[in-house]
């Protein structure tokens, strides 16, 4: 009987990397990290980091004296290739400490949400201004078909993600589209967000002086008038590392005393107005409350379903 | 056995990230720097670990297949599967990566494990560039992010697989043999002659991934650092405000695609908020380069290949994509 130390670390790693991606779940931070609709895609890999962990306990205690080293394999031996038997050094203590450290913080540092300073970086309000002209980030399409034979999708949608209406079929997404236009004052949830959004910048003339009531966090610009601010959040489309910004340009006299990443919720009308040489919509506030940072502060895209 | 060398550059890398972490906040003495900075590393945290939780699934899948390639497909497979001529040879592998769903830190190991046993380096390039690049997935998302219009997803699939054959028999040319780091041994026959248990082998499949596994994670995590400390502390406005002309913003769009480090799949969206900033062809760049080559894989690939071959691959992608698109920026 042998016991193999540095075996017995890697099985100890890969049951770290199952329960940390567990717990992530479990605590529901997962979703400060991805867009929920992905993690299926997380429990599967938490589930293989299990199995290998299975199988690695296997190697830890070998009954032999000799190595199992790739003879058992009866195929060519592949000779570039660290089997984790061989001795310890100084790069591999360095190399594992590497590989340890995302178990480490992901399990003792708290995830945080993007801020106006990550949205600064991500290009701001300058952002916006495009997103006026060539809106169409919010949709994300796939099919049934390409699900079922393909890797990345192979779980069934979150049935919760349905309830709320996070996936739809074209049709359903182009009914809802009409039945939000006809209103005359326009709750933004997190649901519907991006259907206004995406309906409000493309066809401004049609929402022109319309209510609007939405929630978002202060962003500002220092190209920015006092008065002005821009009530943002952010789109997730896979990962908070793909995060885009989407938001409306305000103008009211207060602006002047909310600091950035203060989270606000405000009724008012919307105008257009131009900024660095582009038009875009504006609202013109009524009333705005402060707010608590919302549970979950990201929107995510809706899926359309496309029915062959 | 041998181990494999990690490069000089790692240690530094952490040597200059204890420094700048441990002794500039005491030096600079300044409370709201300091919690500045603090806030930005709980970002910068953040973002590392949500581009690890996005790509340990896709890494695990690869490593398994890497593992299964190992185990259960012989080098005489490989010799009666891919054709000798060169060209053949890159056009079919060029079309196995289409045709096979993948993303770009996924697709490491499975072709490292492709070369050991015997697919010659240009196939196994050609199979690589494609692979995240081409499948419905991809193609999809892209029609959807550029406002229901196919027209930017096919020239994406198009030039982005023309270019994959340039750039394998490019690599053709220019190199021989696996390119690995260290040495390769001539693969010996097998030492076994009796056939071992599904079973045995299916275990085995799963150690490999194992090994595999240690291989390579170091170097995704430090590739998703990387990334995740360009997103917090580089501003794209930056870039943005050079990008003007039609050369420059190609450049722009392609180191945007570079640093960003994005999955495949994801990338279309951010390409097409960029949509009315930079013209169709500086999208399409960003749209091909970054699949083929970003950051988090290049650091990745080192852990494969030689540092020499690493670089001349980044280069070739980098030039034949930027002319392909500055010349073809004519007909778009």
């Amino acid at each position: 009987m042998k016991f193999h130390f540095q075996q017995a670390l890697r099985a100890l790693m890969l049951l770290a990397f199952s329960a940390m991606i567990a717990s992530l779940h479990w605590t529901e931070e997962l979703t400060k990290f991805i867009n929920p609709k992905y993690e299926s895609l997380s429990q599967t890999a938490s589930i293989l980091f299990f199995i290998l962990f299975l199988v690695q306990l296997t190697r830890v205690v070998s009954l032999s004296k000799t190595t199992q080293h790739c003879h058992d394999t009866g195929q060519a031996c592949c000779s570039h290739h660290d089997h984790g038997q061989s001795v310890f050094t100084r790069k591999k203590i360095i190399s594992y400490l590497i590989i340890m450290t995302p178990i480490i913080t992901g399990f003792f540092v708290p995830a945080k949400i993007l801020d106006a300073a990550i949205a600064d970086k991500k290009g701001g309000a300058f952002i916006l201004t495009q997103q006026s002209q060539k809106s169409k980030i919010e949709d994300y399409l796939t099919t049934n078909e390409t699900i079922d034979e393909n890797i990345y999708d192979e779980h069934d949608p979150d049935p919760r993600l349905i309830e709320e209406k996070q996936e739809m079929t074209k049709k359903q997404y182009e009914q809802l589209k009409q039945k939000l236009a006809q209103q005359t004052t326009l709750k933004m949830t997190d649901d519907d967000y991006t259907i206004y959004y995406e309906e409000i910048n493309q066809h401004l003339a049609n929402y022109l002086g319309k209510q609007i009531q939405l929630k978002g966090f202060v962003l500002k610009e220092e190209s920015f008038t006092e008065n002005q601010l821009v009530i943002s959040r952010f789109l997730i489309t896979h990962c908070v590392a793909d995060a885009s910004i989407v938001g409306f340009l305000t103008e009211f006299p207060e602006a002047t005393t909310i600091t950035e990443d203060t989270w606000i919720e405000v009724i008012g009308t919307i105008g257009q107005t131009t900024y660095e040489g582009a038009s875009l919509p504006v609202i013109h506030i009524d009333d705005w409350v402060t707010i608590e940072q919302p549970e979950s502060p990201y929107l995510y895209p809706i899926t359309i379903r496309m029915s062959f | 056995m041998e181990r494999l060398p990690i490069p000089k550059y790692v240690f530094n890398f952490w040597f200059i990230f204890i420094l700048i972490v441990g002794f500039l906040p005491p030096l600079i003495l300044n409370f709201s720097v300091l919690k500045g900075l603090i806030s930005s590393l709980l970002s910068l945290h953040t973002i590392f670990l949500s581009i690890l939780i996005e790509a340990l699934p896709f890494v695990l899948i690869g490593i398994l297949i890497a593992g299964f390639i190992q185990i259960f497909i012989t080098e005489e497979h490989i010799q009666r599967w891919i054709p000798r001529n060169t060209l053949m040879a890159v056009i079919m592998s060029c079309l196995v990566g289409a045709l096979f769903p993948a993303c770009e830190c996924g697709i490491v190991p499975i072709v490292r494990r492709l070369i050991a046993k015997g697919v010659p380096i240009h196939a196994a390039i050609g199979f690589m560039l494609t692979g995240p690049l081409i499948n419905p997935i991809v193609i999809l998302s892209t029609y959807m992010a550029f406002g229901n219009n196919f027209k930017i997803a096919i020239l994406r699939m198009i030039i982005g697989f023309v270019i994959a054959i340039i750039v394998a028999l490019l690599i053709s040319l220019f190199f021989k043999g696996s390119q690995f780091k260290g040495s390769l041994h001539p693969p010996s026959s097998s030492i076994n002659t009796q056939t071992p248990s599904f079973i045995t082998k299916l275990l085995n499949m799963f150690k490999h991934a194992i090994d595999e596994f240690f291989d390579m994670g170091k170097y995704l995590i430090i590739g998703a650092f990387l990334a995740a400390f360009v997103q917090t502390y580089v501003s794209t406005k930056t870039l943005v405000e050079i990008g003007d002309g039609l050369s420059t913003s190609i450049l722009v769009m392609m180191s945007l695609a570079f640093i960003l480090s994005l999955c495949s799949e994801a990338d279309a969206f951010i390409g097409a908020s960029f949509n009315a900033i930079f013209s169709t062809p500086s999208i399409l760049a960003f749209l091909i380069f970054g699949p083929m080559i970003d950051l988090k894989n290049t650091i990745m690939l080192m852990s494969v290949f030689r540092l020499k071959f690493v670089l001349t691959l980044v280069a070739l992608v980098a030039t034949v994509v930027y002319f392909s698109i500055l010349i073809l920026s004519a007909y778009l």
